[in-house]
């Protein structure tokens, strides 16, 4: 199914700049797997790239410069090691998690191993991730999170069930980019658990919805 | 011309090179320019095709390198590895798809958060979203670049009001997050993106200019 709820262009812009703090960057991948409307807008992002590489003033390159390049394919062929693609693929099987996020979950919804922080709240801690906080939530059907608004950038990706806040119907590929200006209160939707994937940009503070909601519980 | 470089570049490799003259410094040669280049690279391993494409690309890849914040030394490397990446990957080079700025700009980014940034997962990701694209190209009947032009899009880039033109350049050059912009100009976050989100809009609008 195609998301309703995409990146915001100016997370498109920093993700082609390679400047998306990592945790966001992996949701922002695992969305981008799902969605070919934002990989098209980050074609476009990179073109920008392109030209702004590309206009730079500059000097030729000396003549040692070139004779190294010219030795390095005098060397050639190397042996290559190529880095093998991610497992990402054209697919709907919905226990399969996106491709983006096997290093840090693993690849089975179904095999996700929970944690209860709170009624009605399980989550699994992504560690080791250099840049934010990266979290799995799994929150019981109907559950009404308190309002909240945000502090600095978070990042959520519906993996599966679904919620309704002020912004609209939130399923499965959509992605929630939400800034500071943002103050909401999302519903998960009656049946199923709402599974998502959040980041924040903030490496300690816990200033995301879903986190905010939780530091009253658990007090970070 | 072409044949006489090849006949050269057949027999002495390195003088043909040197045979070569230095593009001319102002203008910027089109993609046509360039996907010819690579063309010559992909099927005839034409060094001095490399060569052309080395001594135009190779320094601005430097220079958005050092930006960024990169030794010296590393830059040097990841310069040379980004352009034997294109001497490897040039038959997997498509015109259609990104003209070869466009393309040697994500070979250095990827290069960078994988080298600099030590992002392990990345470059795999990456590939995998490249490899999705290809699958769906050859599908649908996207947008290719090659129907877009560089100079509109960098008119457009010139014509941006100053804040937007400098969090552009922050955003690409310096690979500043919303968080540290916000941070180093004391400007709102909420208002950064929405400069970046209006900048994003003109510049995407002037790729979809009719000719």
């Amino acid at each position: 199914m195609k998301p309703h709820h995409h990146l915001d262009d100016a997370t498109l812009l920093s993700y082609s700049a390679g400047a998306l703090p990592s945790a966001l960057a992996v949701v922002a991948s695992a969305h981008l797997e799902r969605c070919a409307q934002c990989r098209e807008g980050l074609d476009a992002a990179d073109r920008i790239g392109g030209v702004l590489m590309q206009q730079q003033r500059v000097d030729a390159p000396t003549d040692d410069a070139r004779a190294a390049m010219l030795a390095l394919l005098d060397a050639e062929p190397v042996l290559e090691h190529p880095a093998q693609p991610a497992d990402i693929v054209e697919q709907d099987d919905p226990d399969r998690l996106p491709g983006a996020l096997h290093p840090w979950f693993g690849n089975s919804l179904r095999a996700l191993r929970w944690k209860r922080v709170a009624p009605g709240v399980q989550r699994i801690r992504a560690s080791g991730i250099g840049g934010g906080t990266l979290m799995l939530l799994r929150i019981a059907p109907g559950s009404k999170l308190p309002l909240h608004s945000h502090g600095g950038n978070e990042l959520t990706m519906i993996l599966d069930g679904a919620y309704d806040d002020m912004l609209g119907h939130f399923g499965p590929g959509d992605v929630a980019d939400l800034d500071g200006e943002i103050n909401h209160q999302p519903v998960t939707s009656p049946g199923v658990p709402c599974i998502c994937v959040a980041a924040t940009d903030a490496p300690l503070v816990f200033s995301g919805w879903f986190a905010r909601t939780l530091q009253p519980l658990f007090g970070f | 011309m072409m044949r006489s470089d090849q006949f050269a570049a057949e027999v002495a490799p390195f003088r043909a090179q040197r045979a070569v003259p230095p593009p001319v410094s102002n203008a910027v040669p089109d993609s046509l320019y360039w996907s010819t280049q690579m063309a010559a690279v992909s099927a005839q391993r034409d060094r001095a095709s490399f060569m052309r494409i080395y001594d135009h690309f190779s320094p601005r890849l430097q220079r958005y390198l050092r930006n960024l914040g990169v030794p010296e030394s590393m830059a040097d490397e990841l310069v040379q590895e980004a352009l034997l990446t294109l001497w490897r990957k040039a038959a997997l080079f498509d015109p259609a798809r990104a003209s070869l700025a466009t393309w040697l700009y994500r070979v250095a980014r990827n290069l960078y958060i994988d080298h600099v940034r030590k992002e392990p997962h990345w470059l795999p990701i990456q590939e995998g979203l490249d490899r999705l694209d290809h699958l769906e190209s050859a599908r649908l009947d996207s947008q290719p670049e090659s129907s877009f032009d560089q100079d509109l899009l960098r008119q457009a880039i010139d014509r941006l009001p100053p804040t937007q033109a400098k969090l552009v350049r922050m955003c690409y050059l310096e690979s500043k997050s919303h968080s540290e912009i916000s941070g180093e100009l004391a400007m709102p976050l909420g208002s950064v993106k929405s400069s970046l989100r209006r900048a994003f809009a003109k510049l995407q609008g002037s790729m979809r200019s009719p000719r």
